[in-house]
């Protein structure tokens, strides 16, 4: 088997280069890459398979999920490995993202390799936004609102962005259709191809090693296979047994379905978006755009563009003030707000111990079948076409 | 010919019939996808019921629901709002949609305000902007009585 490959493909060429020594004290940190690689892999995986199960369309999505996580067999399982595969896909990608900072690992030549890098962190973050309106539950439709809200803050071409992002003027049926198919398909894409690119990028350059290796010491650590890669391959086997933990013990939440007109509802995205959130607070009125747009925008474009900031050549972490300085700030501003955002108090109004039948419901006839078990307990004031008719009668006769 | 010079109009060719391509199949494409950002939002007539149920009403809440198209489906839309009677046949209806992001606002009678939950802005009963990062006040609707029914201009 091993000849026939090797007739026809590059097969010893390729193990040839995959034995090639790593630099020496290559440690724990340089596993999250993979770490991150084998989470998107689980993420398409359970993905591909909860997909089979669903419909995007809001007359379907919530019971499409409730469906999964209550009656198709291993399906609460499988929707807790995609669930929390994703909270713990932004953890491991920020952390691969910080090793790197720390360790100056994106100077020369490996600027490409970072700009990749952060792009994938991008994609990231819009699996977990497009994701999360799927279930089309309460969380789903406020978070989702509010985010596409605040890309339409964006100077001049703002409105326009949030119509294409919805599909609409508003959160609805072609909203959901869209972000189903920018997480299932437009996303995957751009990920693969860019984590393609990325690896290509890795290896090609080789590994960068730690602040303090010598030059001597860049080709003389362990190979990568089968070393590093047996490494990688323990700790993705740990990580699933954690997510596969959590799948099994922690319940995957899923709220109301959708309400627009359910005031008592206090919008909170997911935690990774909550210091994004929580930053919008500090900006008013005609400051309001700096939390919206200037901050987020100006922030990812530098983290984007760092390698061609810091042009300098040292590594080692006590001789580059200026960028621990500026890391560990953003880091505590991200960390602080997350956690300010998490522990807010919410809103507390005399409203929302309003009897019921204070507030008046006016529903058309053809209103659809979620209004159904909300209405008994309140004031129905429901028009048919004929009262409306006989309404106008009574006007005109009055004439 | 020179060899050079038929290779040099080959890539210049290969590339002017790639980017033909490109054009004439991403144009099209682009078109697709942006197609809701100049889409023209039709507005509607909604009624809220009969003004003598509403009547002496004070930022009285009320839920309607009304259908309209969402791109391939006839939808029903839910909308909240709060109603005031102003006497002599005026009305006051505000939307509930927070200027900021779109949370709604809930009105408390004890502060005399609407405040929203999610950024922590507050409305005075005008819809005025109090405090909180909304650069716009809170959207007054259009009203109109007709047939002793109070509808409101849906967008």
């Amino acid at each position: 088997m091993k000849q026939f490959l090797n007739d026809r493909l590059p097969f010893d060429g390729v193990m040839a280069h995959l034995r090639k020594p790593l630099p020496k004290h290559i440690n724990l940190l340089f596993s999250l890459g993979s770490l991150a690689m084998f989470l998107l892999l689980l993420q398409a995986a359970t993905g591909a398979f909860l997909a089979l199960s669903y419909t995007p369309s809001p007359d379907h999505a919530y019971n499409a999920v409730k469906y999964i996580s209550a009656e198709v067999p291993f399906g609460k399982f499988v929707r807790g490995l995609h669930h929390w595969g994703a909270s713990a896909m932004v953890v491991i990608v920020f952390l691969h993202l910080l090793r790197v900072v720390l360790y100056g690992s994106y100077k020369a030549p490996r600027e490409l390799t970072w700009v990749f890098g952060v792009l994938l962190l991008l994609v990231t973050l819009g699996f977990g936004f497009t994701g999360y309106l799927l279930p089309w539950d309460e969380k789903a439709y406020w978070a989702t609102k509010v985010g596409v809200e605040i890309s339409g803050k964006a100077p001049i071409l703002g409105e326009w962005v949030a119509k294409i992002l919805r599909g609409g003027a508003e959160v609805g049926a072609v909203t959901l259709s869209r972000f189903y198919a920018l997480h299932t398909i437009w996303l995957p894409w751009m990920a693969f191809a860019l984590v393609g690119i990325h690896l290509f990028l890795v290896r090609y350059y080789g590994s960068s090693g730690t602040p303090n290796n010598t030059a001597e010491e860049m080709h003389s650590g362990k190979p990568f296979f089968p070393d590093q890669v047996f490494e990688d391959v323990v700790g993705m086997l740990i990580f699933f047994v954690v997510l596969a933990c959590a799948a099994l013990f922690a319940p995957v939440p899923l709220e109301d379905v959708a309400d627009p007109t359910n005031a008592d509802y206090d919008p909170r995205p997911e935690w990774y978006f909550l210091f994004l959130f929580q930053l919008l607070k500090y900006f008013q009125g005609p400051f309001e755009i700096l939390g919206t747009f200037v901050i987020p925008t100006v922030g990812m474009l530098l983290l984007l563009f760092l390698p061609f900031l810091d042009r300098s050549e040292r590594k080692v972490l006590w001789k580059r003030p200026i960028a621990m300085t500026v890391t560990s700030v953003c880091v505590i501003a991200i960390v602080g707000l997350t956690i300010l955002g998490a522990t807010a108090p919410k809103l507390e109004t005399q409203e929302e111990t309003q009897p019921a039948d204070e507030v008046q419901q006016v529903t058309p006839t053809d209103t659809g079948p979620e209004d159904t078990d909300e209405e008994e307990d309140v004031f129905d004031f429901q028009l048919t076409e004929e009262e409306i008719e006989s309404a106008k009668e009574v006007g005109e006769e009055a004439q | 010919m020179s060899n050079n010079g038929r290779r040099s109009f080959l890539q210049i060719a290969t590339a002017f019939i790639g980017g033909l391509i490109s054009l004439a199949a991403g144009i099209p494409l682009i078109g697709f996808a942006i197609s809701p950002a100049w889409k023209k939002e039709e507005t509607q007539w909604v009624d809220l019921g009969f003004v003598d149920n509403l009547k002496n009403s004070r930022f009285k809440k009320v839920n309607y629901a009304f259908t309209a198209q969402d791109g391939w489906v006839k939808a029903t839309k839910k909308r909240s709002v709060y109603v005031t009677d102003l006497g002599n046949g005026e009305w006051s209806v505000f939307s509930r949609t927070c200027s900021h992001l779109g949370c709604l606002v809930r009105w408390e009678e004890s502060e005399n305000s609407f405040l929203c939950p999610c950024h922590g802005a507050v409305f005075d009963k005008d819809g005025a902007v109090v405090a909180g990062p909304p650069p716009k006040p809170l959207q007054k609707l259009e009203v109109k009585v007709d047939n002793g029914l109070l509808f409101v201009r849906e967008a």
